[in-house]
């Protein structure tokens, strides 16, 4: 189930990646809602898709069909990899909604990059102005900004408790948490946030002696793959996904030149697999495995994403190296695989046990 | 490689010496400027040529290899075999649900099958494997790899963002070469790349003729691998060659016997098959091809890189597939096809993700299309029992729906 679809009401947009600044949204008095795969299964999406498709893509696009969206007035897309530019297409072509955006986000880093995300930025603005039919104010955006750094700073707070020895959570119900903070109004969840980190981190002894594990990779929705990776004795402290750590770093300068503010924070982020650039994504992981006391990493990649395909090597070579042990995963998307993906969990587990010891 | 491509240049030259034959010319022409990036002197750019600007590069002394294409024309990749070089990037952790072509570039590169490059070029569009598989390349060779990033949308900022990278890149390839870019030079094979373009377009042209002067499929080649000449003067005296055999051909009759005709897109396949054999057993002719088709309006030579970025932004593959689709529509209606052929690989998402909404829209036209599953390169994907099943299909619905 899908928060977009439970919620009444029109003002629904939805996105899917972590490049599309939420603030704008929430300055038009619509909902922001991360879009999910919605069904267990697809149905209909294998007929407009080949077999060799994000499955992440082809649940969004099924979901799409099956009218599991049903109060969603709008996407925003983004150019983010091959699929996704291809389920835009689709999508205005055969599911539709009334409002849909493609948010062209740079490869590049540079500063002409960051003048054309502000232009695409301002774009969007324009496209939701006419769609809710009334202008965003300059203090409405400021106030989207001030709530999101919030939240972005409490999440914050959080992931640094994972730092340390004992972490304060099982990393499955970090996701959680994450998933819930992308699909739910943001002042209830800052306060839920506030609250938690109120309480002194809990300590689960049971987790100091366990294996340190980080995963890293594209969208993962499904809490499967921590859990296994928990059951087997070890203790997922981080993960780098869409929903991890990349999508909670850094904050939106507030004051003047707000689209351009927003433009510099989502675009210089620190990079997903789609940005140029491996040695950005070597250090960046190489710095989560010191800065959380990792022992061992899984990359956990949805099947046919190129990005995971073409990183996951490079990554793994560069870990060997530093004698990280590492494991790539393929997942279909709901983890409908996990008989065999299990074995090979624990098979890992059981290795990285034995180098703790 | 470089041993396999002279061999090629020698073999097309003694072909030329025989008869002349624009075919001929460009595939000597391709081999030759492959086999001069194993030069110890030379400055060689690794690009894909079919997608980027070429006429920036041909403004500069670098020799462009385009790793797809002279990949492709390796000796195992043609004659069917290309998994075998395909398997040491597997090996080395490149999973086979890559697109083979990247698979062949990672192989052969691990196998030091190809030239080292001075300076990486790639781009967006197309497909992220090609981008990443540059990439790749350029990290083991400790080289620098530019992505020049080309969105999907055309907008006064878009053009912009275009133009000032193609800036970079020419900084870029100036500090390659120790010269400052010549403008004088720039605008030159801008005038060539429009001159290439309007004698394309009689190609073109002639290619409308009832039955069909020439093979359509080449077009498809001349399309992808004539990219690399865009700019250089080149490219118009091979236009021109095909253009004098294509009516010469019309003249003395010489036309293939052609009960259909159909349109190809995307790509055509590069290993051996049995599908053009099919074709012409069946006397179905393929009139043109969507990579034959020339996109892009006259190129402003006073504003070379608003006009270059213009040219890239215009790409077909870059934006919707709804853009193709009405391109494709035209073209069948304008080469009165009836009906198409897709062939793409596996692992092309971009590709496979729009061939729904191409294929209605060509149905909805009353044009049959089919999809022939199989690989561009890799063997293990290609069974030529179930092509061939497919096409006879086809065959009998074209029958039905000419006959309606
Ligand atoms: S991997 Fe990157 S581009 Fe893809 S959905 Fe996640 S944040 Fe967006
Ligand atoms: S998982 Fe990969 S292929 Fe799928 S949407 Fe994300 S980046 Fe694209």
């Amino acid at each position: 189930m899908n928060q977009a679809q439970n919620r009444a009401g029109a003002g629904v947009i939805g996105w899917m990646c972590g490049y599309v600044p939420e603030e704008i949204i929430l300055a038009a008095g619509l909902e922001s809602v991360r879009i999910r795969g919605a069904v267990p299964s697809l149905k209909q999406a294998d007929s407009y898709l080949f077999p060799n498709f994000c499955p992440y893509v082809k649940n969004v696009f099924d979901s799409g069909l099956r009218g599991e969206y049903g109060n969603l007035s709008g996407i925003i897309f983004t150019n983010s990899c091959d699929a996704m530019r291809r389920l835009r297409d689709l999508w205005d072509s055969h599911v539709k909604t009334p409002f849909s955006f493609m948010l062209e986000v740079p490869r590049n880093r540079d500063e002409d990059a960051v003048t054309y995300f502000s232009e695409q930025l301002a774009a969007l603005q324009t496209q939701l102005e006419n769609f809710i039919g009334a202008k965003i104010s300059r203090d409405s955006l400021q106030e989207s900004i001030r709530v999101m750094n919030e939240q972005r700073a409490l999440m914050a707070q959080l992931l640094e408790r994972q730092k340390a020895k004992t972490a304060a959570l099982e990393g499955s119900e970090l996701l959680a948490f994450c998933l819930e903070a992308m699909t739910s109004p943001k002042e209830a969840f800052t306060k839920k946030l506030e609250k938690i980190l109120a309480q002194s981190p809990s300590v689960n002894s049971g987790l100091n002696q366990q294996p340190r594990v980080l995963v890293v990779g594209s969208v993962m929705d499904r809490l499967d793959l921590l859990e296994k990776v928990e059951a087997a004795g070890a203790s997922v402290v981080a993960f780098d996904t869409c929903a991890g750590l990349r999508h909670w770093s850094g904050l939106v300068q507030e004051g003047e030149n707000a689209v351009h503010s927003l433009a510099r924070r989502y675009l210089l982020k620190p990079p997903c697999p789609r940005m140029p650039g491996f040695e950005r994504r070597i250090e960046q992981i190489i710095q989560f495995v010191r800065d959380y006391s990792v022992d061992g990493v899984i990359y956990s990649a949805v099947k046919f994403c190129d990005y995971g395909l073409f990183e996951a090597p490079v990554i793994e070579a560069e870990l060997r190296n530093q004698h990280v042990p590492f494991m790539m995963i393929e997942n279909d998307y709901v983890f409908g695989d996990m008989g065999r993906i299990g074995v090979r969990l624990e098979a890992f587990v059981e290795m990285m046990k034995g180098d703790v010891d | 490689m470089r041993a396999y491509l002279e061999s090629i240049v020698a073999f097309t030259e003694k072909k030329l010496e025989q008869k002349p034959s624009g075919w001929h010319k460009l595939i000597k022409e391709i081999a030759s400027t492959f086999s001069r990036a194993f030069d110890e002197n030379a400055k060689v750019v690794w690009v894909s040529s079919y997608a980027f600007p070429m006429e920036l590069l041909w403004a500069f002394d670098v020799t462009p290899f385009d790793f797809e294409l002279a990949c492709n024309i390796i000796p195992p990749a043609v004659s069917g075999n290309g998994s075998s070089i395909m398997v040491a990037a597997e090996n080395q952790g490149y999973s086979r649900d890559i697109c083979s072509f990247y698979r062949l570039a990672l192989g052969a590169h691990v196998q030091g099958m190809v030239p080292r490059g001075d300076l990486f070029l790639t781009s967006s569009y197309y497909c992220n494997g090609k981008a990443k598989t540059n990439e790749t390349v350029a990290r083991a060779q400790e080289k620098e790899s530019i992505l020049f990033d080309v969105p999907n949308e055309i907008s006064r900022s878009s053009i912009e963002y275009v133009g000032s990278q193609l800036k970079g890149i020419a900084s870029r390839l100036e500090a390659l070469t120790g010269k400052r870019l010549d403008t004088d030079r720039l605008k030159e094979t801008i005038r060539w790349s429009n001159t290439a373009g309007a004698s394309f377009r009689q190609v073109n042209e002639l290619m409308k003729a009832k039955p069909s002067p020439w093979d359509g499929t080449k077009a498809c080649f001349l399309g992808i691998a004539g990219s690399l000449f865009w700019g250089s003067a080149f490219r118009h005296e091979i236009n021109v060659m095909l253009i004098h055999e294509m009516e010469s051909r019309i003249q003395a009759g010489k036309t293939f016997p052609e009960t259909y005709r159909v349109l190809w897109f995307p790509w055509p396949p590069v290993q051996q098959t049995n599908i053009f054999a099919t074709l012409k057993e069946h006397q179905v002719s393929v009139a043109t091809a969507e990579s034959a088709r020339v996109y892009w309006s006259e190129i402003d030579e006073s504003d070379p890189f608003e006009g270059l970025a213009l040219k890239a932004l215009n790409d077909p593959h870059v934006g919707s597939s709804q853009r193709r689709v009405k391109a494709i529509v035209e073209l069948a209606k304008d080469y009165q096809v009836d009906g198409a052929i897709h062939f793409s690989t596996p692992a092309c998402r971009h590709e496979n993700g729009s061939f729904r909404l191409i294929g209605d829209a060509l149905r909805d036209e009353g044009l049959p299309v089919v999809n022939l599953e199989a690989d561009m390169t890799d063997e293990r994907n290609y069974f030529a029992d179930k092509t061939r099943t497919n096409l006879l299909t086809f065959f009998e619905i074209l029958k039905t729906s000419k006959t309606r």
